[in-house]
């Protein structure tokens, strides 16, 4: 996270291409420990920015909901029935917020964290929209998971490009390094990806490697060991 | 039992299946099942396409990883990607060498004995959402009975997909696709945590985990869910 930070002092690029792309009027990405504790990792702009801390100091909002793994909208922040959230909403409407809609970002039972957007007007989301937010949601997933494993921007390219994601002996992977290693799913993924970034192979031929058991990770010495090379 | 009233047994099954909070991937697992068992067919899966498009794997009657890789395949190429892209069904197509239609695909349902695949499109109010794929070990056609058979069970599918059936905008149907969608990916980690802890492979993993869910009267997501957040042990399921 503070490579990241380092690296993009003035904010994750993927923000405001969030909210250009969804043709809404700013984004937020809120990351998570296993959908609580949000940080925010960037906003798009001054308005974003307050409505994600508005959300983190009252502890509810739509990227708090998402982070725990559900996609929310919420089309008028002003209507009085049935209000998503008592003290968030007017509060953001005050911002200048009028419409609100939060993303997971998620592999599996993996939780990042959300993607927030709010729009000045109300109003849902079109049918495109809601799909867009969630081809964000998963570039998103990929990009944090490549950042996180030490990813440069070059090879950030190539894993949005593939669908490494989408592959189940990835996370078939990540189900046994997580044993392997005592760690959280969210974590084995993590490790997984560094250590195919240090290979310098793909994704999948090191989950390949790891679910037929030649390759694995040993908690005593957190090392990882080749069966065939030792 | 008929076939016809193996058919109708399978869509009471499945209609029963639908009424309360059901888990998609159990009912859709099912449903290719009765597939192998209903019609002349070796294997069938279903695929998904996300919101965004990206077709995934999420259901099949082998939970062999060489069948499973079958339909990884699909992700980028095959009859699935074609039905999917086109909203068409493909039916009796003869799996050959000579075949160049799909490089990747061909030499690896070969490999496992396949020589005839078809995808039938899920299709929804004019939206193709994915593809049921049916594999058979010999050519020929299927009969007229069974097209029509296996139309109609593409389009359980699709049903199942639905669980919120009251409001149903394209918002509703991206949630559900998506939630189907990560629920087979939670049920892989699910799967790997449960090879490494008890060292069975990975169809046995699947076994363990969809025998535990049912004889405890649990959604095979929630507790592959329970299982990655240590709430569950996954050495700890029943044979």
């Amino acid at each position: 996270m503070e490579r990241l930070e380092r690296e993009s002092p003035q904010g994750f690029v993927l923000c405001d291409v969030a909210a250009e792309f969804m043709v809404l009027d700013g984004a937020g990405i809120a990351l998570s420990s296993d959908g609580e504790d949000l940080m925010t990792l960037c906003t798009s702009n001054a308005v974003a920015g307050d409505l994600m801390n508005l959300e983190i100091t009252l502890g509810e909002g739509p990227a708090v909901d998402a982070c725990r793994g559900n996609a929310v909208q919420e089309s008028d922040l002003a209507r009085s029935v049935a209000p998503h959230w008592a003290t968030y909403g007017p509060e953001a409407v005050a911002l200048g917020a009028r419409a609100v809609f939060g993303y997971p970002i998620q592999l599996g039972a993996a939780n990042f964290g959300a993607l927030s957007l709010f729009r000045a007007s109300p109003g849902p989301l079109s049918a495109g929209q809601s799909s867009d937010g969630y081809l964000m949601a998963s570039v998103l997933g990929r990009a944090i998971l490549s950042r996180q494993g030490g990813g440069s921007p070059e090879s950030l390219i190539e894993e949005l490009a593939g669908s490494s994601m989408l592959d189940f002996r990835v996370h078939q992977a990540a189900g046994m390094i997580a044993v392997q290693g005592s760690m959280s799913v969210k974590d084995a993924l993590v490790t997984l990806r560094a250590h195919a970034f240090a290979l310098g192979c793909r994704l999948g031929e090191l989950a390949d490697r790891v679910v037929s058991m030649t390759t694995r990770y040993e908690l005593e010495t957190l090392r990882w060991i080749d069966e065939v090379e030792s | 039992m008929t076939r016809e009233s193996l058919l109708i047994a399978t869509l009471v099954e499945l209609a029963d299946n639908l009424v309360d909070d059901y888990d998609v991937i159990d009912v859709l697992t099912v449903l290719t099942h009765r597939c192998v068992e209903a019609i002349d067919v070796d294997a069938a899966g279903v695929m998904l396409g996300s919101p965004s498009g990206e077709l995934q794997f999420v259901a099949s009657s082998s939970e062999s990883m060489r069948v499973l890789e079958l339909f990884q395949i699909q992700t980028d190429e095959g009859p699935c990607v074609d039905c999917y892209r086109d909203g068409l069904a493909i039916t009796n197509h003869s799996i050959s060498e000579a075949d160049g239609r799909w490089p990747l695909f061909t030499p690896r349902a070969l490999a496992l004995g396949f020589r005839s695949v078809h995808s039938l499109p899920m299709r929804l109010r004019g939206r193709t959402i994915g593809a049921l794929n049916l594999f058979r070990t010999h050519q020929g056609t299927l009969t007229e009975e069974d097209a029509g058979m296996v139309q109609g069970l593409a389009d359980v599918a699709t049903i199942a997909i639905l669980q919120h059936r009251s409001s149903l905008d394209a918002n509703v149907l991206n949630a559900q696709l998506n939630n189907a969608l990560n629920s087979r990916i939670i049920i892989e980690q699910a799967k790997g945590m449960i090879r490494q802890a008890t060292g069975c492979d990975m169809d046995e993993a699947f076994t363990r985990l969809r025998t535990h869910a049912r004889n405890h009267n649990e959604g095979l997501t929630d507790l592959a869910t329970r299982i990655v957040n240590r709430s569950a042990l996954a050495s700890d399921l029943d044979d």
